[in-house]
């Protein structure tokens, strides 16, 4: 909203008149922030490494706002999204969140949308009390003392471990796994915290490696992993060549042991590097009950309506449906916040989110309390058959009702 | 195993062997480690998937257009990163200069092609197992760039101006012989081989923009190894490598497969500093 000088003069006379009158001077105020617009920053790696999610985020974002927009704003007031692109830097991040406390003045921020960013960032928004919603994956990152004001709309890395596990014990029904984790922090943390967990369930972990994502020959430690008796392979690893490679091989020793693991292995890209379709088969990957059809086709009906909405105006192509699904949320979260407290103090949409209670999001059904902003339901967070994309939704793996 | 050992150790070992005649061929005209030679080689991998899967240009013609690409990239890291710096050699500023370059040609194609890596075609069509092409086409590769540079050295004029260069660049000026051009000429030359390890070596490597620094540094290996400047030492240390590495994987698995590489690298470096077939360095008293 531009104020013009005339109609800055005619509020600074009032707050002066309201002022002459024994009234505090902040009851001007009001008035003006019931019509400015609600300004949510919007930090998004749009270009450079790692901006495939924040492109697809933003088609939801972009659309949730402009159709609540298109339905009169909440109360009267417009949605302005105010996006900066991070390009997945730390750095810039950094400079966005300064620039949207301190001369943006959002109301509250979604995002960043990695966790390298996020952990830049974090302690930044508690100090400034920002609202802060975003689907960063690192358990770190949520801290309900130290981050009142932060909240993660997406499952934690916990909540996968526990998916991946509770599929292979509970519905594959196997007793020995072999884990494998690339060379990357994130795989090595990931492999180890995955290990523990099948251990405390009483699972018997016949192989565990670390292999650099870079090394062109799987065969060593596949038959490393076949020699021990594992019945299943989990894989932790974001890098879609190694997950190739390891089917690949797979492929080629003969072997039909399922694969079990990280959302990357459902990755588009796979399809160009596994030497033969079937390659890519008995591969299942993390997904989410909310995005994935069942053995008829069809989607959850809450999900449908979404689908239905976006036909035509937001395409799900080359994206991931709980990306847009997951953007579309988080702007209806602020929206909510403010409509239903009526006010976008950083304080009252704080308080609403803490008192969300199965909060229908079109991505997930979010229940948040002050003690816990991990607001993603883990039984939601389910098994999805790798190859089986179709417009940004997978297909849920054997074993689902 | 042991087939696997060996297809798949001969066919990397290759690789790194192209990419340390790469360091070799730009460090004999300039007295310059170029850090850019792993780059070449990811270049080469992602120039051919992008020429023939995305462009569908056959392979007679990407592979020559590949090749002049990234002898062109070659020539801008001469006069961007290596001429600026000559004079003060002794400042090894080119590290500085050749890593920088390195790294915007890493950050240009994560941004151009993308940071998942993007599958590379078959090239002929030849062989199954461990006699698919893609084990025996960096092997051949190498041993094609080997004998084409014996006989540019040893039978060309132009090879034998390319060594004069190398032995003395100053005396070679004053004889007469264009020392700027024929550095030029070499980095053209680098770009080219470094290419040619990553087209050759694609089926196993796939184009992607992370290959770099993985060529980089196990492409410096055979020519520590070899001895700087030494071709035939640099085939002969990366085709050691490549077989010791795939031998590490197989045995210690893995992570400690890298680190045996580079305990075995040191050891080595120890016992014989001047690298296993180079001569010991003159110093004038």
């Amino acid at each position: 909203m531009t104020l013009t000088r005339r109609q800055f003069g005619q509020i600074g006379l009032g707050a002066m008149a309201a002022g002459a009158a024994g009234f505090p001077l902040g009851l001007a105020r009001p008035a003006l922030a019931q019509n400015e617009p609600i300004r949510i920053g919007w930090l998004a790696a749009m270009t450079g490494p790692s901006s495939a999610p924040a492109v697809g985020f933003n088609r939801g974002v972009e659309f949730a706002a402009a159709a609540i927009n298109a339905a009169g704003g909440v109360k009267g007031r417009k949605i302005d999204i105010i996006t900066r692109d991070t390009q997945g830097d730390p750095t810039k991040c950094v400079n966005a969140t300064q620039e949207m406390i301190s001369q943006v003045k959002a109301h509250a921020i979604w995002g960043p949308t990695n966790s390298g960013e996020s952990l830049a960032v974090t302690a930044i928004m508690a100090r400034a009390k920002m609202p802060n919603v975003h689907p960063c994956v690192v358990d770190s990152l949520i801290d309900e003392k130290r981050y009142p004001n932060a909240f993660r709309l997406a499952p934690s890395n916990t909540q996968w471990d526990d998916a991946v596990r509770n599929y292979c014990l509970k519905i594959l029904k196997v007793k020995k796994v072999a884990v494998i984790g690339d060379t990357t922090g994130y795989g090595v943390s990931a492999a180890k915290a995955s290990v523990a967990g099948f251990q405390k369930d009483g699972a018997e972990v016949v192989y565990q490696a670390n292999i650099d994502s870079t090394q062109p020959d799987m065969t060593p430690d596949m038959l490393r992993a076949r020699n021990a008796g594992a019945e299943a392979i989990v894989v932790w690893s974001v890098s879609t060549g190694m997950d190739a490679r390891l089917f690949n091989t797979r492929a080629g020793m003969g072997w039909d042991v399922p694969f079990v693991g990280h959302p990357s292995m459902a990755s588009g890209e796979i399809a160009g590097l596994v030497n033969k379709p079937e390659n890519w088969k008995k591969v299942y990957a993390i997904g989410y009950r909310s995005c994935s059809y069942d053995a008829e086709g069809k989607l959850p009906a809450h999900t449908q309506e979404l689908v239905d909405r976006l036909k035509g105006k937001v395409s799900l192509d080359d994206t991931l449906l709980w990306w847009v699904a997951g953007g579309y949320d988080a702007v209806q979260l602020v929206a909510d916040a403010v409509k239903e407290t009526g006010s976008s103090a950083s304080a009252d949409i704080i308080g609403y989110w803490n008192s969300l209670k199965k909060y229908p999001g079109y991505f997930g059904t979010y229940t948040f309390s002050p003690t816990e902003h991990n607001g993603y339901p883990t039984e939601d967070v389910v098994m999805s058959e790798a190859s089986s994309a179709r417009s940004g939704t997978f297909a849920l793996a054997p074993g689902y009702s | 195993m042991l087939a696997s050992i060996l297809a798949t150790g001969l066919a990397m070992g290759a690789v790194y062997a192209l990419i340390g005649i790469t360091y070799n061929t730009m460090f004999a005209t300039s007295r310059v480690m170029s850090f850019t030679a792993g780059q070449l080689g990811m270049l080469g991998g992602v120039f051919g998937s992008l020429l023939m899967l995305q462009w569908g240009l056959p392979l007679i013609v990407a592979l020559p257009l590949t090749l002049a690409a990234c002898a062109l990239v070659g020539v801008v890291t001469e006069f961007v990163a290596v001429r600026p710096v000559l004079k003060s050699l002794d400042q090894h500023l080119y590290v500085l200069t050749t890593l920088a370059v390195a790294l915007i040609i890493q950050q240009i194609t994560a941004i151009e092609w993308g940071t998942e890596p993007a599958p590379f075609p078959r090239l002929l069509e030849v062989g199954e197992g461990v006699w698919h092409e893609k084990y025996w086409l960096p092997v051949a590769a190498c041993a094609v760039t080997i004998g084409g540079l014996e006989y540019l050295y040893r039978r060309t004029l132009l090879g034998h101006a390319f060594i004069a260069v190398a032995e003395d660049n100053f005396a070679a000026r004053a004889l007469g012989l264009p020392e700027r051009n024929l550095r030029i000429g070499s980095y053209a030359l680098a770009g080219a081989i470094g290419a040619l390890a990553g087209f050759s070596g694609g089926q196993l490597l796939l184009a992607f923009f992370a290959n770099g620094p993985l060529l980089n540094f196990y492409g410096f290996i055979p020519v520590a190894l070899g001895g700087l400047g030494n071709n035939r030492g640099a085939v002969i240390g990366g085709l050691a490598l490549g077989l010791f590495q795939q031998a590490a994987n197989f045995t210690v698995g893995g992570i400690f497969s890298s680190v045996a590489v580079f305990v075995l690298f040191i050891v080595v470096l120890l016992a014989a500093p001047q690298g296993l077939f180079g001569a010991a360095a003159s110093r004038r008293v």
